[in-house]
């Protein structure tokens, strides 16, 4: 099936109503959760993949993608209107959002958000359509010790960019690929770690410990710390931007498109790290970069933009190769598993209606979110009023239902209670979240590749590095681990000297 | 982050030290024939020599003004346990008494002991959050939630 019979067999799938609705309650539910802020899109997506058991894995890729993507606009809402972003990657968009709400132009800020969001959305999604194949077809080429290796640099790039200290990302890496290990072992049979506690026979789940990890204990924090909010209480107007508006943020929304594009592909890569790079670039080409942090457009432009693009391309890793790119890509990984699917180089052929039927579910749900954001503005200021101490039982009380069902088994919301104490504990210490679950999902598949590859070479540690890709992958792996021990020495040096 | 990390650092380090010994006990193999315990073995050496690092860096390096990073609220925590204790208790009994019971038992909990609403707040919520939660997993996407004691009632 060439790209052109992919797209069209792929309208015929997303078009039918009921992948239509399916769709639709994605992209909505994702707006909403992007609007509310202590509960981002890995929880959301966790929490509702219980609900989708029912359906056709299509409609349920459908859904849970468009929670994703849908989150994406709703996340800049808040940010622009409460200074409060509503998940990771809107952070920046308050710098210069706000300003504009507080100069009186939340109207054309939510306009270019939504529209900067649109055209970058539609552009990942079309370029998604032609490198997805392509990469396919480059991925079928690989082996177990280039699967290694990649995925040692999807690892590697993740807790590179995490915000914290490396060496924590990395022992959080290493913790998830522990975590990976228990139940049984695929290629002996053996039971490990499991410590003969029922629940650990089949493993540690993945949705579980998201939930746990990224709903639950944001919930525990959130207690602690009272959320304080201002609403904005003047009324939005003039949605649409003006031309000026326009001519000064076109370029800003391309670049971001472009720039987010291509930071989403990279494994470790999304959403969260294209919006901070585009709004880096924005102010350092700007003629006024003065003007940063206090209303300009293009900050405001540039990042959502990038965030959609990164959002909409980060589905290249996990549809061709099956390596997710961020978390959230992870637990949606652990979604198609569960509904029986194999991501990888041949879901394209397994599969076609789940990969072409996804693609341009994308195109639609970019066009619904258009649509459906600047109306439906003034609602989700109203759904931003609901007080903490309703929101917060409600978040729980879906989390325990969400779990309970995975299996009708409470052990999950006991594994799930566990992550969420250990995600509160790890964040109080400093320790991220996201190269645990990445490296937890990753786990099982390195591991094979890892045995896989010493049986081929019959035991033979430089298989990894004999095979160009593999050397390639390891070669870029070891300069992210070398770069910050050189910059932390000057750091620490220049410190001394001080 | 001083203390904090030293804490931190020690708990992964013995974690993953025991990790180690756990996967040599379930057999390396050999490197033709790598055996189940193979990878987590290096895994393990290789989590211990990370958070040893954490662990000696903070050893060496104090720095005092960063220790409330960890800092624990206490009238937070004393938010925290009430509520986590109550999670847990849902999840025990609720096979128990059903969902519709422990679910109404665990709202009137979080918003009159917890949140120190009113009576008539709180009993008007519980009871719609339970009603619509019930109408939307059991009856519109049919998970199966327990019905508990509440079992003869087939509806």
């Amino acid at each position: 099936m060439d790209i052109f019979q992919g797209v069209i067999y792929g309208f015929q799938v997303a078009c039918q109503p009921i992948n239509l609705m399916y769709c639709f309650f994605g992209v909505l539910i994702g707006t909403l959760v992007g609007v509310l802020p202590g509960l981002g899109p890995a929880a959301a997506i966790a929490l509702l993949l219980p609900t989708t058991f029912k359906v056709a894995p299509v409609s349920a890729t459908i859904m849970l993608a468009g929670i994703y993507y849908g989150a994406m606009y709703g996340g800049s809402t808040t940010s622009i209107l409460v200074n409060i972003p509503g998940e990771a990657a809107s952070v920046v968009t308050c710098l210069d959002g706000y300003q504009m709400a507080q100069k009186g132009r939340a109207g054309p800020a939510l306009g270019i958000a939504a529209f900067g969001s649109f055209i970058a959305g539609t552009f990942a999604v079309i370029a998604l359509t032609f490198v997805g194949p392509l990469v396919c077809n480059l991925a079928l080429a690989f082996g177990p010790p280039e699967y290694f290796a990649l995925m040692v640099v999807g690892i590697t790039v993740l807790t590179y960019l995490s915000s914290g200290s490396m060496t924590k990302a990395l022992t959080m890496a290493g913790v998830g690929l522990i975590l990976s290990g228990v139940g049984m072992d695929t290629i002996s049979g053996k039971y490990r770690f499991t410590f003969n506690i029922r629940s650990l026979l089949d493993g540690i789940g993945i949705v579980p410990m998201a939930m746990g990890l990224f709903g639950i204990s944001e919930v525990l924090l959130n207690l602690e710390t009272e959320i304080k909010r201002d609403i904005l209480t003047a009324r939005v107007k003039n949605l649409f931007p003006s031309l000026k508006d326009w001519g000064e943020s076109i370029w800003a929304i391309v670049r971001g498109s472009i720039l987010g594009f291509f930071l989403g592909i990279l494994p470790g890569g999304g959403a969260v790290i294209a919006s901070f790079s585009s709004y880096a670039i924005e102010k350092k080409i700007s003629k006024h970069p003065e003007a940063f942090g206090k209303g300009a457009i293009q900050g405001v432009a540039g990042p959502e933009a990038a965030n959609n693009a990164g959002a909409g391309s980060s589905f290249i890793p996990l549809l061709t190769l099956g390596i997710p790119a961020n978390p959230v890509m992870a637990i949606l990984l652990g979604a198609l598993m569960i509904h029986g699917l194999q991501p990888g180089p041949l879901l394209m052929q397994t599969a076609p209606e789940l990969f072409w039927g996804t693609i341009v579910s994308m195109y639609i749900g970019n066009g619904m979110l258009l649509v459906l954001n600047l109306p439906l503005i003034p609602i989700w200021v109203k759904v931003l009023k609901i007080p903490y101490y309703l929101l917060y039982p409600l978040i729980l009380l879906f989390c325990m239902i969400g779990a309970y069902s995975l299996e009708n088994s409470v052990a999950h919301i006991t594994l799930m209670l566990t992550f969420g104490i250990l995600g509160f504990l790890m964040k109080k210490f400093g320790y991220e979240g996201a190269p645990m679950i990445l490296a937890m999902v990753l786990g099982q598949r390195l591991e094979t590749a890892f045995r896989r590859s010493l049986i081929m070479s019959h035991g033979d540690f430089s298989i990894f590095v004999t095979r160009p890709i593999s050397l390639g992958f390891l070669m870029t792996a070891a300069l992210l681990l070398i770069i910050p021990i050189i910059t932390q020495r000057k750091k620490l040096s220049t410190l001394k000297e001080e | 982050m001083g203390r904090a990390d030293q804490a931190s650092g020690a708990f992964w380090f013995i974690f993953s030290v025991f990790i180690s010994y756990e996967s040599y006990h379930l057999g390396l193999g050999s490197l033709h024939q790598p055996g189940p315990g193979s990878f987590f073995f290096l895994t393990g050496i290789v989590t211990a020599l990370l958070s040893l690092t954490i662990l000696l860096r903070s050893l060496k390096m104090r720095a005092p003004e960063e220790t409330k990073a960890a800092a624990f609220e206490k009238r937070g925590v004393a938010k925290i346990i009430p509520v986590l204790l109550s999670l847990f208790l849902y999840a025990m009994l609720m096979e128990r008494l059903g969902f519709l019971i422990v679910t109404l038992l665990l709202f009137i909990f979080l918003l009159r002991i917890i949140e120190k609403k009113k009576w008539w707040l709180t009993i008007l919520v519980s009871l719609i959050v339970t009603a619509i939660s019930y109408l939307i997993f059991e009856l519109g996407l049919q998970s199966q939630l327990p019905k508990g004691i509440l079992d003869f009632l087939s509806f």
